[in-house]
């Protein structure tokens, strides 16, 4: 059995006081699509925050690659987080910065690589997305889908081993939701990617999803393979799948 | 011809790309044109995309060395990574011709003209709604003029208050020490209360409202142009201009004088403390001095003053917040546009206005 990337155990977690998840144990397999999936104020983007590290847990334990996220000093929690990508909800474009820009941050960050090599890896990252013509646009010239895309390519930037995606389809139409998915698909197949979709699009999880972890008031329900989930007799999973 | 034979490391990614690259462009230092580049890829079992990037940079490279390139004994792996991240850049796109002086002097011309017609066309419509909405009870959203005019006028209070007090108090003591030479001890209550009335009072207490208030309209305004509540008020059938801006119209007509009236009050008390404590001038002397030294117009150019003021405070906020466009970084830029831009005016306007009263009697 491969070994977790990503493993949680006996976590709760919340903003100040107040607890949103309670006693999470998960743990995501390398070279997977998992989706963490349930309605709407569940905890999903709260659970998303406590596995890339931004918020940290009032208990219990994330681990990434073996190493507590949070017992890390800040140089090694920077370097964890180098082997992370996260697409954020609404894309997290730097909006003063053209495309270009926003892709070059972590490799001035992060590398030492000259100049003329950034602008390569920005070019072909941005031709890995589809999104050539967009390098010297701001943000703000770009569509919903083509800022999806945008923050994909930046997410995807150093390579890394997982990427987490929040509600990566919210706002698009059929069609770029569709496109965007297959990107994700094709980028765990061609990069071996992990990719960790928070997400309660029933038709995107039915199209790429391997694994899924469906929460329900801040405990996961259930933990399990799509086919599983889809076939489940708990009740709110159940409800869930035949919503669409 | 020379041939020059070059064996890649074991790998190529991220964290050694950059050495490598500097490596290989050491190697080919002394190549010349047509000479033969033979990269080896044998001992190469590990790849990124930032080693395809480096690998495509040094393509281009020997392209425009003019050096034939040839990479053997790639696998299979190795050529299936490649193929996936490979990206040849374009070729450098052709630049338009760059615009003569005159081209880019009209350009700006007509801008400015542009600019200008848009502005007057705001000014017209925001004079409109306000005539407008003053006799039409059903454009007026209930109590918002009164809730305005406290946040610009209360709320600034505190700081205009002390900004004056200080002013006063620097005027007075500035001007104290060269009247005492002449024993004029007394015309310190002459000079504080005339240039905080005519001149001090109103111009600070518009560049702190501009700084203050100016912002804040104008950021509200973008914020709401960026997120599309200008468009949603306007589907609803509600004019933004009456909804929002004549509200805040009113209560900076309103608040500004009244302001200013309290900044001229103050700024004459701290000039009142050096006198007395300084120049040894008593309370009641220097408090008719004031009152025999200010005449009518002085009264009258503080109040048309303020209410020029107040008209460039809202229609700079007002022009610029509806010209932002992106997002936080639209509205930061036409905020910081609309504070500079309303002091510069207020100042043009005070000295456009100092002028005028220097030579005429106020009529009314």
């Amino acid at each position: 059995m491969k070994e977790p990337l990503i493993n949680a155990t006996h976590l709760n977690g919340g903003y100040g006081q107040r607890l949103v998840l309670h006693d999470i144990n998960l743990h995501i397999l390398p070279n997977t699509i998992t989706a963490i999936l349930g309605t709407s104020g569940c905890g999903k983007t709260t659970l998303l925050k406590h596995l890339i590290g931004l918020l940290p847990p009032m208990e219990g334990t994330v681990r990434f690659l073996g190493e507590d996220l949070f017992q890390s000093d800040e140089k090694e929690l920077n370097r964890l987080r180098n082997k992370m990508g996260v697409l954020f909800q609404n894309g997290a474009l730097l909006n003063s910065l053209p495309v270009s820009e926003n892709l070059a941050i972590p490799f001035e960050q992060h590398t030492n690589l000259p100049r003329e090599m950034i602008e390569q890896l920005v070019r072909q990252k941005l031709h890995l997305v589809g999104l050539s013509s967009a390098y010297d646009l701001l943000p703000s010239q770009l569509s919903g889908g083509m800022r999806k895309r945008a923050a994909l390519a930046r997410a995807i930037a150093l390579d890394p081993l997982i990427l987490f995606a929040d509600e990566p389809n919210a706002g698009l139409d059929p069609v770029t939701a569709k496109s965007l998915d297959q990107l994700l698909l094709s980028l765990k197949v061609r990069l071996n990617i992990t990719v960790v979709l928070v997400t309660h699009e029933i038709i995107s999880i039915k199209r790429i999803a391997e694994h899924v972890i469906y929460l329900h008031e801040g405990r996961i329900l259930f933990d399990g393979s799509l086919s599983a989930a889809l076939n489940s007799t708990i009740e709110p999973v159940q409800n869930f799948f035949t919503s669409d | 011809m020379s041939e020059y034979h070059l064996l890649l490391p074991e790998q190529l990614t991220l964290s050694n790309v950059a050495e490598e690259y500097a490596l290989l462009r050491q190697d080919i230092r002394k190549a010349r044109n047509g000479d033969t580049i033979i990269l080896d890829c044998g001992r190469l079992h590990l790849l990124d995309s930032a080693g395809v990037a480096m690998l495509d940079q040094f393509n281009s490279l020997c392209q425009q060395r003019e050096l034939r390139l040839i990479e053997e004994h790639c696998s299979a792996d190795i050529g299936k990574i490649k193929e996936l991240f490979h990206f040849s850049a374009p070729t450098s796109k052709k630049h338009a011709p760059r615009p003569s002086f005159f081209e880019r002097l009209g350009q700006r011309g007509y801008a400015l003209l542009g600019h200008l017609s848009e502005g007057l066309f705001l000014i017209s419509n925001i004079f409109y709604w306000a005539i407008v909405s003053f006799f039409n009870k059903r454009l007026r959203r209930q109590g918002e003029v009164i809730r305005q005019s406290l946040q610009i006028g209360l709320n600034a209070l505190p700081i205009i208050g002390l900004i004056a007090f200080l002013i006063g108090f620097i005027l007075a003591l500035q001007s104290a020490v060269q009247l005492r030479q002449f024993g004029a001890n007394i015309y310190v209550a002459d000079l504080v209360a005339v240039a905080m009335v005519s001149e001090m009072g109103p111009l600070i207490t518009a560049i702190m409202v501009a700084g203050r208030s100016g912002s804040s309209i104008a950021a509200e305004i973008a914020t709401m142009k960026v997120s599309e509540e200008l468009d949603a008020l306007q589907v609803m059938g509600i004019d933004p201009l009456p909804y929002l801006m004549v509200p805040k119209f009113y209560a900076l007509l309103l608040t500004l004088p009244l302001l200013t009236v309290l900044a001229n009050v103050i700024g004459i008390l701290g000039g009142m403390i050096i006198g007395v404590t300084y120049l040894n001038i008593e309370i009641i002397p220097f408090y008719h001095e004031v009152i025999s030294v200010l005449r009518y117009k002085d009264i009258m150019i503080f109040l048309v003053k303020s209410i020029t003021f107040s008209a460039i405070i809202l229609f700079t906020a007002a022009y610029f917040g509806l010209k932002a466009e992106g997002g936080a970084e639209g509205v930061g830029r036409v905020t910081t546009s609309a504070v500079v831009a309303s002091i510069f005016w207020v100042i043009v306007a005070d000295s456009i206005l100092g002028l005028i009263f220097y030579f005429v009697e106020p009529v009314f």
